[in-house]
């Protein structure tokens, strides 16, 4: 019975009883799924279930080397949020969560494509409610341009999915060509939800108006879905080294720049996609490892500042650096697990970062790809600036604010201190997560050479923010919108169409009046001259009539020209 | 070192410290890296530092025309 639906189906369709259950049994409820789904888990490596209809096979549930990791992160990134969530008394958001992760989780073990599409909108449709959570004008948007963008993301999986299917006659989800066109639709699809340079303003744009339990799941599931999906059909594309390469380094400078710091996390996580999909366009089994490695660290630490951050906006109402500072007095825990995901996601050693980062670096080094792998060098410098310092800086330290407040509510606490946990226990023991990698590999990420570059790379990376904050270079943090790759429909776009539009209604407006000035013209003429020379009367002059003879024979010769020429 | 922690603050000083004792590391052991640039005496520290001076570099000279009123997509 169990294998007859795919892990995350059961918390789906669980997830239609939330709104009957009272507040505390709720978030128990919504445990006991999780862990029914995570039973699945258990069946092996394997096809476990697929209906046929309209001669059309769907396969609903499988599971390799691949599926394993995604799976085991996402449901405990799904037990997490429900920790993290529990004094949220209202069911809404719960609904969405429960859902939404389940489809994560059904979508990663697809066997085809047309699968993989309902799962891939059903966690567009499910998450927007995360969004709209926050309810603001702002939030109200934003969820609206998000839902059109993932939709949009969806329609060109189903047109690569529909032209693979004519082609071939199935549509299994496995590795696909970028030359052809039904793989360069998928691509496509996937790279939207991946956040490709371009295609990233969605991110940054939504993520940090959905509300603070919300944006913990949102940063865990859709671009890590998108990752495992580039990891199953695009392993070894080369194209996505060079997109991976420019996603590490140009979200850089803008989370320097911004202010609010949910939103410097969002560029954050787009600089960490790159490093994936730097890891799966190399496509070696060492990359591999790397690239799924680095997504479920990140799953992990990314969760963590979020959760930080989450917290901070739960009891402060702000998440902006230049209203935020001292709050480490009024919120030691939290600003420790922030900390801890700060040092995490910035790759020093003994935490999960340094070990799946190592991975990469190493088998960009073994490919000899010199230029790539210094500009992902330069980008873990630019993790350590923005994540690593200006979060936590900003937020509990950096100047003292007139802002009084207490620690982040016990079950959030309980969510970071996990989180910290693990972000920890990955990083001092490396050999167990390497096991459930998808390829078995020797890899030893704490050698002398390793462990000293790393750290004097992070140590003088840090010394040289000090030497600018000390020395009052760093400019002062202002409150402010950041231009990114959004703007270009939500002000280009309308910027030049609008105008546009308006060109093209008036000339309308102007061939309008001018063919009907032309037909009242003719008009006049035709009834001035039928008047005048009495066409209607009994007694009509010998002209007329000929004028009329010859326009009957006119109509009749069109008439029979029309009909049988 | 009274001196220097009045002036520079305690945890910036420690960061100092550490500093130097990563290069002292490197002086001690042999370390090489995954390309043969990284070889360089004390690479991963020059690297690290110019690294963050000219992302800050290039992050304020982009605030002129990236930077706009927070309420500029409301307008």
């Amino acid at each position: 019975m169990i294998s007859s639906f795919p892990p995350g189906f059961i918390m789906i369709i669980g997830a239609l009883l939330i709104p009957f259950l009272p507040h505390i049994i709720r978030q128990i409820y919504m445990m006991i799924l999780i862990l029914v789904s995570a039973y699945a888990l258990t069946l092996g490596f394997g096809i476990h279930s697929k209906i046929e209809i309209m001669d059309i096979q769907f396969i609903i549930f499988q599971s390799d080397s691949l599926t394993l990791p995604f799976a085991i992160i996402f449901h405990i990134a799904a037990i997490l949020n429900v920790i993290y969530g529990a004094h949220e008394k209202n069911w809404n958001q719960h609904v969405a969560i429960m859902s939404y992760s389940g489809a994560a989780i059904a979508a990663v073990h697809a066997g085809d494509l047309f699968t993989l599409f309902v799962w891939w909108e059903a966690t567009a449709f499910t998450s927007v409610f995360l969004i709209l959570a926050s309810k603001t004008k702002r939030s109200y948007r934003s969820a609206f341009r998000y839902i059109l963008i993932q939709v949009g993301s969806g329609m060109f999986l189903l047109a690569g999915a529909i032209l693979l299917m004519s082609d071939t006659g199935n549509a299994e989800f496995r590795s696909f060509d970028i030359n052809s066109l039904d793989g360069q639709l998928i691509f496509i699809a996937f790279g939207i939800k991946a956040a490709f340079p371009l295609l990233n303003g969605w991110l940054q744009d939504s993520y940090p108006e959905a509300s603070e339990i919300g944006t913990v799941a949102l940063s865990t599931f859709t671009t890590k879905l998108a990752i495992f999906c580039f990891a199953k059909s695009f392993a070894g594309t080369e194209i996505l080294i060079i997109i991976g390469a420019i996603m590490t380094f140009y979200p850089i400078f803008f989370a320097v720049i911004e202010n609010d710091l949910r939103r410097v996390l969002t560029y954050s996580l787009n600089n960490q996609l790159g490093f994936m999909i730097v890891a799966i366009g190399i496509g070696t089994e060492l990359a591999i490892n790397g690239a799924v490695a680095h997504a479920f660290a990140h799953i992990l630490y990314k969760g963590l500042l979020f959760m930080g951050m989450g917290a901070v906006l739960y009891r402060v109402g702000t998440c902006k650096a230049s209203e935020l500072g001292g709050l480490f007095k009024f919120m030691p825990i939290t600003a420790i697990c922030t900390i801890i995901g700060a040092i995490s996601i910035s790759a020093f050693p003994l935490f999960s970062g340094f070990v799946a980062k190592s991975l990469i670096m190493s088998a960009l080094g073994k490919e000899g790809l010199v230029f790539v792998y210094f500009m992902l060098l330069f980008a873990s410098a630019g993790v350590l600036h923005h994540s690593g310092i200006k979060i936590p800086f900003f937020a509990f330290f950096a100047h003292e604010s007139s802002i009084k407040t207490k620690e982040a509510p016990i079950n959030m606490i309980i969510a970071m201190i996990i989180g910290s946990a693990l972000c920890i226990l990955i990083g001092v023991f490396p050999s167990y997560f390497y096991a459930i990698l998808p390829y078995q590999i020797q890899y030893q990420p704490y050698d002398f050479s390793h462990v000293v570059g790393q750290l004097q790379l992070l140590t003088f990376a840090a010394f040289a923010f000090i030497c600018l904050w000390h020395f009052k270079i760093y400019p002062p943090e202002l409150n402010s919108t950041v231009l990114n790759s959004d703007w270009i429909y939500r002000k280009m776009i309308p910027g030049v169409l609008l105008p546009l539009l308006n060109l093209i209604n008036d000339i309308n407006k102007k061939v309008e009046q001018f063919f009907e000035f032309i037909f009242k013209s003719m008009k006049r003429f035709f009834a001035d001259t039928m008047i005048k020379n009495k066409v209607f009367d009994r007694e009509v002059g010998q002209d007329t009539l000929i004028v009329v003879q010859l326009f009957i024979i006119l109509l009749i010769f069109i008439f029979v020209w029309k009909i049988y020429l | 070192m009274k001196y220097l922690i009045e002036k520079f603050g305690k945890i910036n000083t420690s960061v100092l410290f550490l500093c130097i004792i990563f290069l002292i590391l490197e002086l001690i052991g042999h370390r090489y890296g995954e390309t043969s640039i990284e070889d360089i005496l004390f690479f991963p520290a020059f690297f690290g530092y110019l690294s963050c001076i000219i992302i800050f570099k290039i992050g304020v000279s982009l605030r002129s025309f990236l930077m706009k009123d927070e309420d500029y997509y409301d307008k």
